[in-house]
């Protein structure tokens, strides 16, 4: 199109007036870039390390295809096989999709909602180490000739010790656990960014469509993860020390296993659609001109879908053997989801309708997404009847309806992505030319590939075959299917070529290339380390549209809160959540090495345990602890004004629940609920299926429950009264409840300890599971203690001024929910012990 | 064209050659012209969407987002349901198989709790007559998949897992592992043959007893080697053995494949197998017998052709 084509004035933002400010921004030089904490620079390593994984997912695929183009092909032999498509579906659902579209969150949604970075940037470094350390981890594992050889699903017994008796599922677990760490706190930080940090005047009903995507797809992994981290942590467990929690023998259930991992597994696939969705809804407006059709339809589907993809995880279950009750139940939900979804089409198209479309190359990204993913979603309502199911699960049935659905719902939108906000990585314009090679050379590869698939599935081909015999009707099809691979992939080596190309001799990009309505285009598109200058009030959905007085000057000057404001640190607006009203400055930190060093330790505790070498493991464990605590000390600033312009006066910090730091508080619980409410789920599940087992095991001691159970509640009441007087701005009483919480906590740890005692965790699957609970809560009372004697240190030190009871309000948030885990573990121990002495 | 190694009839989810499979068929017919319908119909609306000038409109959403999913997925739902009862209602099958999965191959039981006949590999159905199969699984999980006679049902250690069949055509099809099972996954199949009443219950009655006498010295020298190769200690063979390690030999000359449903049943196939199972079939348990001199490796393969 011709904006591409055309020459970029240098806008004078590349060198902006505001030296201070920019110094301040300012990327560290060298390989001090390593220490950025920008959302701009951990954003733009999520994209490109997520990328070089899918291009390694891709070759692993190739070779998949390669040695299924001939019936009885020895290209490869069947071990090596299964590590091929095993780290084919490891690598691309959990180290390409999910981190790379939350690169693409990271680096867009500060823009789009007028933030200068995200809320807890270092968080945001920790979590990319955290995946590159845990992907390196399990690409590492081809090195060791230890590929893990399971399927990416990982099922239990297989996966067990007695049948990989090697490292290789050690190393799956291990890895993708560690890099699971990055996906959990993406999602804390994208919901607090979301809910905190907006531009003046931007209420959540004018948030643009992308950052409602984002926000619910956050919550998805934040709930969504834990079954998944939990499961994966019960597995390693009973690898390492022989807690029987999938064996049948012992009351465990390999179904469990399943249940755990679908009930990630399913609303991943929502969590890696949602965002593509997202990243369409956002384009399609820019090249139709006008706004997304039906916003509050669009936002309604995205919210209900959110909620519906968490009650069909047992259709990938069908064939277990499940009753025919609850296989009603799960058909019913699955067809159920193709509603929001089928709204979200429409909006789509009546988007289209509503303006002159323009057949640009991220356009022509976003038709083959319709078709296709329109397909795979048709393919997908089939597979949720339960007699087809039968039939087609487990088949290449589904590998096709799977890769339209993924494929179709998230790369096409992706690689339009890739062409539409290009520019924000060189500054340089993609090739449109090329651009619409990659496209059909994509689209006709993915289609040959893949529609023949549903074929090759209900002719009989089972999935994850590595050989086939001659002659049963599929040879054909699987020559074809190959071919058609080889074509998807010249399409994908074409835009890697694009890409090199054009940051050498791509056009320039312009000020807004696309004409687009979103404040990421509003500064030319790649600046040295910041965002806004002055952040502009925002009062419509299409602010680059709306507001003309935007785009009428320099990017630089354009009017907007804290322009000027010389603090020499990085510093945004904390806003309302609902009503996107400035409440407060919110103080960012400055590049560190501390998340790095975290990481680091955290990796050399996985390592070493993948080595067996324990006192490694335990150095690692303190290095992290360590950088943890460094991380947490720094100055409170609470209790400070400043004139941000415009009329307005606005506080540094709030103590408020609806302070950044206390709305990250809530995430990371609702993560932690998440967690605790996924070994409960085991635990209910086994008493269910396993009850004559479950009635074996020695039963918890009921006085030191009960004891549990009272310190519990004193753990909560306690943290509830710390709250109150923290925001009555009574310190002094906050900080004393706050150390008779930790008090507390102390009690009921032990007492719970004490209860389990004569509960032998290795004898059956029920009592590795209470021990299980009792570990995680265990782990949470440590970190109230750890806390609260973290939060008197800083007041003795001095780095918490008098009248700043926020640290001890955050505390107690964390303290509550911990009390609430203790007394609902306490009454599980007591029901333990009463379902004993009934026997 | 739907022979595999010549000698199945089919593995094929689109021929209906059983209840189950038959009334899927009508499912996935019907749900295939239903998709493809409203496939096109939606890149239609695209098309004339791209077109339009006269703006997008709430009742499109409303109506291709809302009411029309609603009304057909209500549809599909019922017709889906039909069939669901369809194939899972008849539990009172006069017969019962029980098929255990085992890295990488089945054993089989007909009458589990009557007569308790043992056999390996290939399952023989009745022709018109509900069979139940029992699923079991020794060590990993398996799925248990005939497409051409039904849907799959997974075989789950620590569960019994149930699945009426009903086969309504004569002849010998293939099944196969459905669910990632290790190593030797692919090679994991298994015939089913279907016989008419009359010919299953002569079948079933031939199952009890001793297995055929060896009766050329060639077949008797097999049948030494067999015992003192080592053969006898996890192979049963009916009146020789009642091992229960590897597969049940007693009627092996009489399957058409060999290695669970892998390659045809031949003599020069089978003295391959014996002498490089690592080999054919990396994973599985049995020693390769590379060691056997020619003239023994062809005794005891003559000797296992003539137990039919």
């Amino acid at each position: 199109m011709s904006v591409a084509e055309e020459p970029a004035p240098c806008s004078g933002a590349r060198m902006g007036e505001d030296t201070t400010f920019e110094a301040v921004w300012d990327t560290p030089k060298g390989w001090r870039v390593l220490s950025s904490v920008s959302h701009r620079v951990v954003g733009r390593r999520f994209i490109y390390t997520g990328f070089v994984f899918f291009l390694i997912a891709g070759v692993l695929a190739l070779l998949v295809r390669t040695q299924l183009i001939v019936p009885g092909n020895d290209f490869l032999d069947l071990e090596t096989y299964n590590q091929v498509f095993t780290m084919h579906g490891t690598l691309m659902m959990f180290l390409f999709a999910i981190p790379i579209l939350e690169g693409f969150a990271v680096y867009l949604i500060p823009l789009m909602l007028g933030a200068r970075d995200l809320i807890f940037p270092r968080l945001g470094q920790f979590g990319y180490y955290c995946y590159l350390f845990g992907g390196i981890i399990v690409l590492s594992s081809f090195l060791f000739d230890a590929a893990p050889d399971g399927g990416w699903f990982m099922y239990v017994p297989l996966s067990t010790t007695d049948f990989t008796p090697d490292i290789s599922a050690d190393f799956w677990l291990i890895g993708i656990t560690f890099a699971e760490i990055a996906s959990v706190t993406a999602a804390v930080e994208l919901i607090t960014a979301i809910l905190c940090a907006r531009a003046p005047g931007m209420s959540l009903a004018k948030m643009p469509i992308f950052a409602w995507y984002i926000l619910i797809t956050a919550f998805m992994i934040a709930i969504g993860f834990p079954p998944l981290i939990i499961g994966s942590i019960l597995l390693e467990a009973e690898r390492l020390l022989g807690l029987p929690f999938f064996d049948p023998l012992a009351g465990g259930d390999p179904l469990l296993w399943q249940h755990l991992f679908w009930l990630f597994g399913h609303p991943e696939v929502y969590i890696i659609f949602l965002p593509a969705a997202g990243m369409v809804a956002t384009m399609l407006p820019t090249f139709v001109g006008a706004p997304l059709f039906g916003y509050g339809f669009a936002v309604a589907a995205v919210v209900s879908m959110g909620f519906i993809s968490f009650g069909l995880w047992a259709h990938h279950m069908f064939a277990t053997g499940l009753p025919i009750l609850s296989l009603s139940l799960f058909s019913a939900a699955s067809t159920m989801v193709a509603v929001p979804t089928g709204v979200q089409i429409f909006c789509f198209i009546a988007t289209l309708a509503s303006g002159r479309p323009r057949l640009t190359t991220p356009m022509l990204f976003i038709l083959g997404f319709l078709a296709i993913f329109v397909l795979g979603g048709l393919t997908g309502v089939m597979l949720a009847s339960v007699p087809f199911n039968w039939q087609a699960h487990d088949s290449y049935f589904v590998v096709a309806h799977l890769h339209y659905v993924l494929i179709g719902g998230m790369v096409f939108p992706l690689f339009g992505a890739f062409y539409y906000w290009a520019p924000h990585f060189s500054g340089r314009m993609l090739s449109e030319r090329l651009g619409r090679w990659v496209f059909w050379l994509m689209f006709i590869g993915f289609n040959t590939t893949f529609l023949l698939m549903h074929l090759t599935g209900l002719r009989g081909m089972p999935r994850r075959i590595a050989t086939y015999p001659e002659g049963i009707g599929w040879d054909r099809l699987n020559m074809l299917s190959s071919i058609g691979s080889y074509i998807l992939a010249a399409g994908v080596a074409l835009f890697v070529y694009d890409v090199f190309r054009s940051l050498r001799r791509g056009p320039l990009a312009p000020r807004n290339p696309w004409g687009a309505a979103t404040l990421e285009w509003l500064y030319p598109p790649v600046t040295p380390g910041f965002n806004f200058h002055g952040i502009p009030p925002v009062h419509s959905r299409e602010p680059l549209w709306d507001q003309p007085e935007l785009l009428e000057r320099e990017a630089h000057e354009v009017d907007g809160l804290m322009h000027g404001l010389r603090d020499g640190r990085r510093e945004t607006l904390g806003c309302d959540p609902v009503t996107g009203a400035p409440l407060y400055i919110l103080r960012l930190p400055h590049p560190t090495w501390v998340p790095m060093i975290a990481a680091a330790g955290l990796a050399l505790m996985f390592g070493a345990t993948l080595a067996s070498v324990y006192w490694l493991c335990a150095l690692g464990g303190v290095i992290a602890l360590a950088a943890f605590a460094v991380w947490a000390w720094e100055p409170s600033d609470s209790g400070v004004e400043r004139d941000v312009g415009m009329g307005t006066t606005l506080p540094v910090n709030l103590v408020d629940r609806r302070s950044h730091t206390h709305v990250g508080i809530v995430g990371t619980m609702l993560v932690l609920m998440a967690l605790f409410a996924s070994l409960i789920f085991g635990l209910l599940y086994l008493w269910n299926t396993q009850p004559q087992i479950a009635a074996t095991m020695a039963a918890p001691l009921a006085v030191p429950s009960g004891l549990a159970g009272i310190a519990g509640l004193a753990v909560a009441l306690f943290g509830q009264f710390t709250r109150h007087f923290a925001l009555q701005g009574r310190t002094g009483r906050a900080a004393l409840l706050a150390q008779l919480t930790a008090i507390a906590a102390l009690l009921s740890g032990a007492s719970l300890g004490w209860a389990l005692l004569p509960v032998d965790p290795r004898a059956t699957a029920f009592g590795a599971t209470l021990w299980a609970i009792a570990g995680f809560v265990a782990i949470n009372l440590c970190v109230v203690v750890f806390w609260a004697l973290f939060n008197a240190a800083r007041k003795l030190a001095g780095r918490v001024g008098p009248g700043q009871s926020l640290p001890d309000f955050n505390l107690a948030t964390f303290a509550k929910g911990t009390g609430l885990m203790v007394i609902i573990s306490a009454a599980f121990c007591l029901a333990g012990t009463l379902g004993g002495a009934a026997q | 064209m739907d022979s595999t190694l010549g000698i199945f009839n089919s593995q094929n989810a689109l021929t209906d050659a059983g209840q189950g499979a038959a009334q899927t068929l009508w499912l996935t017919w019907i749900m295939t012209a239903a998709g493809i319908a409203i496939f096109v119909l939606v890149m239609g609306f695209i098309a004339l969407a791209w077109r339009a000038r006269g703006g997008g409109r709430t009742w499109w959403i409303v109506g291709g987002g809302v009411v029309f999913p609603v009304v057909a997925l209500a549809a599909l739902f019922a017709a889906s349901t039909v069939v669901l009862r369809g194939i899972a209602g008849h539990m009172d099958a006069p017969h019962v198989i029980e098929v255990t999965g085992k890295q990488f191959w089945w054993d089989v039981v007909y009458d589990p709790e009557g007569r308790a006949l043992r056999d390996s590999n290939e399952i023989v159905l009745p022709l018109g007559e509900p069979v139940e199969i029992r699923l079991k699984s020794a060590d990993v999980i398996h799925s248990f998949w005939v497409p051409s006679i039904a849907g799959k049902m997974d075989m789950i250690p620590g569960r019994v897992n149930r699945l009426t069949v009903t086969a309504t055509k004569a002849g010998r099809f293939r099944g196969q592992c459905a669910e990632f099972c290790g190593l030797s996954h692919p090679l994991m199949a298994f015939e089913v043959v279907v016989l008419p009443p009359g010919d299953y219950a002569a079948f079933l009655a031939s199952l009890d007893g001793e297995a055929r006498d060896a009766v050329t010295p060639t077949e008797r020298r097999g049948a030494e080697i067999f015992q003192s190769a080592g053969c006898i200690a996890c192979h049963r063979v009916r009146g020789l053995s009642e091992a229960r390690i590897g597969p049940d030999l007693s009627r092996l000359g009489a399957r058409a494949a060999l290695g669970a449903g892998m390659w045809e049943m031949n003599t020069g196939n089978l003295a391959g197998w014996i002498a490089d199972v690592g080999d054919m079939k990396p994973g599985a348990q049995m020693p390769s017998y590379n060691h056997l001199s020619g003239p023994d490796l062809r005794a005891l393969v003559a000797w296992l052709e003539s137990l039919t």
